[in-house]
C-alpha cells in the first residue's frame, strides 16, 4: 500500500515537473494534425510558437534560442521542403520572445501574446518566403511566388487570434510545474 | 329569269362540297410541302406516354459504358504494345497499393499528404500517388509504416506536363497555393482556357497520360515564355484513399 502511493506521488511529481517537455511532443502531432476546420484560406497557425512564446518568456533568451533551434529540426524533418528551413526564424523568435517579460494586467497581457505571436508568425513566415524567392531567383520565376503572401497573412491572423487563449493557459502550466513541490 | 338562276345556280363554286374538297386539297399541299411536320409534331403529342421509360434509358447507358470500357481497354492494350515497339517508357499497370491519407497539410506552404502505407508494404521514394481526378504527387520519404507525399501544388513540385491540344511540353510548378502554374516556354503557344494538361511523355520523373488538371486563366505573356494557372483535377484537400502507383520508368 505504502509502495503503491509512493509510485503514485513520484508519478504525479515526474509530470507535473516535465509538464512543458511532455506539451512539447504534442507540437509536431498538432503540426502533422492539420485540422481544417481551424483554418483560414486552408492555412492553420503557426502551431510552434504558441509554445515557444510561454518557455521563452519564462526560461529566457538562450533556453528559448536553443529550443527554437529544436523546433525547427523536428519541423523541419516532418515536412518534405528540404531546400527551405523553418529554423532561423524560429531561433530569431525564441531569442526574441525571452527578451518579453508578462504583464501585470492579466487583459493587456493577453492581448500582448497575440500580437507578439503575429509579429512572430510574420517574421517567420517572410523568412520562409525569402528562402522560396531567393531559390527561385535564378530561374526567373521567382516573381510567380509573390501571391504566397497571401499565405503568411492568413496564418498571422490565425496565429495573433488563437495565441491569447493557448499561450496564457500554457504559461500557467509552466509557472505551475516549476514551483517547489515540496 | 327563273331559267337564268337555275343556271347560276349549277356553278361549281355554289357547291359547298366543292369548296370542302379544295381545302381539303390546300391541306395536304401544305402538308406535302412541310415534309409532313404537322404529323409529326401530331405524332410527338400522342405518343408521349408510350416513350421509352427511364429503366429503358438506364439499360441503354450501361451498354453505353460498357462499350466505352471495352474500347478503353483495347486502347490501352494498343498503347502499351505501340509503346514497347518504339521503346518508349511507360509505367507497370497492375502494381498499384490503395492507401488512406492520415494526415494532410494542404494549406501553406507545406503542401504534403502521409499515407498509411510504407516501405513494410512496398511502397519506393519516387513512386506516384495518384487519386480521384489525377495526378497528387510523388512519395519522398518513407517510414516502415507510413510515406509522406510531396503534392504537386508544393512550391517544392516541378513536374514536365503535356498540353495535348497544342502538343506542347511545359513546366508545372507549385506555388504554395491551390493552382500551380504552368510556363511555356514559348511565347507563342496558342494555349486557351480549358485545355487539358496531362503528364508528359518526355519526363522522367511521371508515367505519361496520367490527368493533372485543366488550364484556369492565362496570365500575361512575359519575354520569352507564357504562364497559365491549372486547377487540378484531384482534390487533395478532400480525398482520403488514394493509389501509389510504382513506376519503371
Amino acid at each position: 500500500m505504502g509502495t503503491n502511493f509512493e509510485s503514485k506521488y513520484l508519478m504525479n511529481k515526474f509530470f507535473t515537473k516535465k509538464l512543458s517537455i511532455i506539451s512539447f511532443i504534442f507540437i509536431p502531432i498538432i503540426f502533422l494534425w492539420h485540422p481544417n476546420w481551424l483554418g483560414f484560406l486552408g492555412v492553420q497557425p503557426y502551431w510552434p510558437l504558441f509554445w515557444l512564446l510561454p518557455w521563452a518568456m519564462i526560461n529566457g533568451s538562450i533556453n528559448g534560442l536553443v529550443f527554437g533551434l529544436f523546433l525547427g529540426l523536428i519541423l523541419d524533418s516532418l515536412t518534405l521542403n528540404e531546400s527551405f528551413t523553418q529554423i532561423p526564424g524560429l531561433i530569431f523568435c525564441g531569442f526574441f520572445f525571452g527578451r518579453i517579460k508578462s504583464h501585470n494586467d492579466i487583459l493587456v497581457g493577453h492581448f500582448r501574446y497575440g500580437l507578439i505571436c503575429s509579429f512572430g508568425s510574420f517574421l517567420c513566415g517572410t523568412l520562409y518566403l525569402a528562402q522560396i524567392l531567393f531559390r527561385n531567383f535564378s530561374d526567373g520565376n521567382f516573381l510567380m511566388f509573390i501571391p504566397g503572401v497571401k499565405n503568411i497573412l492568413a496564418e498571422v491572423f490565425l496565429t495573433g487570434l488563437f495565441a491569447p487563449f493557448i499561450c496564457s493557459q500554457l504559461v500557467r502550466m509552466f509557472k505551475f510545474s516549476r514551483r517547489k513541490l515540496w | 329569269m327563273l331559267g337564268i338562276r337555275r343556271i347560276s345556280n349549277s356553278r361549281w363554286w355554289h357547291k359547298k362540297k366543292n369548296w370542302l374538297f379544295f381545302a381539303i386539297f390546300l391541306f395536304l399541299v401544305f402538308v406535302r410541302i412541310s415534309k409532313g411536320a404537322f404529323y409529326k409534331d401530331f405524332y410527338y403529342f400522342i405518343s408521349k406516354p408510350f416513350w421509352p421509360g427511364q429503366f429503358q434509358k438506364e439499360i441503354v447507358l450501361e451498354s453505353i459504358d460498357q462499350e466505352y470500357l471495352i474500347k478503353l481497354n483495347l486502347l490501352t492494350k494498343d498503347n502499351i504494345r505501340l509503346r514497347q515497339i518504339l521503346s518508349l517508357q511507360e509505367s507497370s499497370n497492375n502494381e498499384h497499393i490503395s492507401a488512406a491519407v492520415i494526415s494532410r497539410k494542404t494549406g501553406g506552404w507545406w503542401r504534403q499528404i502521409i499515407l498509411n502505407k510504407g516501405s513494410k508494404d512496398g511502397v519506393e521514394i519516387g513512386n506516384i500517388v495518384i487519386g480521384p481526378g489525377g495526378l497528387l504527387g510523388r512519395v519522398k520519404n518513407t517510414s516502415l509504416f507510413t510515406s509522406s507525399v510531396t503534392l504537386i501544388t508544393s512550391p517544392e513540385s516541378k513536374l514536365g506536363v503535356w498540353v495535348d491540344r497544342i502538343q506542347i511540353n511545359g513546366l508545372l510548378v507549385g506555388l504554395g497555393d491551390d493552382y500551380p502554374s504552368l510556363i511555356l516556354y514559348s511565347k507563342d503557344a496558342d494555349i486557351k482556357v480549358g485545355d487539358f494538361v496531362s503528364s508528359s511523355p518526355a519526363s522522367t520523373l511521371l508515367p505519361p497520360n496520367i490527368p493533372i488538371g485543366i488550364v484556369q486563366s492565362i496570365d500575361e505573356t512575359l519575354k520569352s515564355k507564357k504562364t497559365a494557372k491549372i486547377s487540378l483535377l484531384a482534390k487533395p484537400h478532400v480525398i482520403d484513399w488514394v493509389q501509389i502507383l510504382k513506376v519503371n520508368i
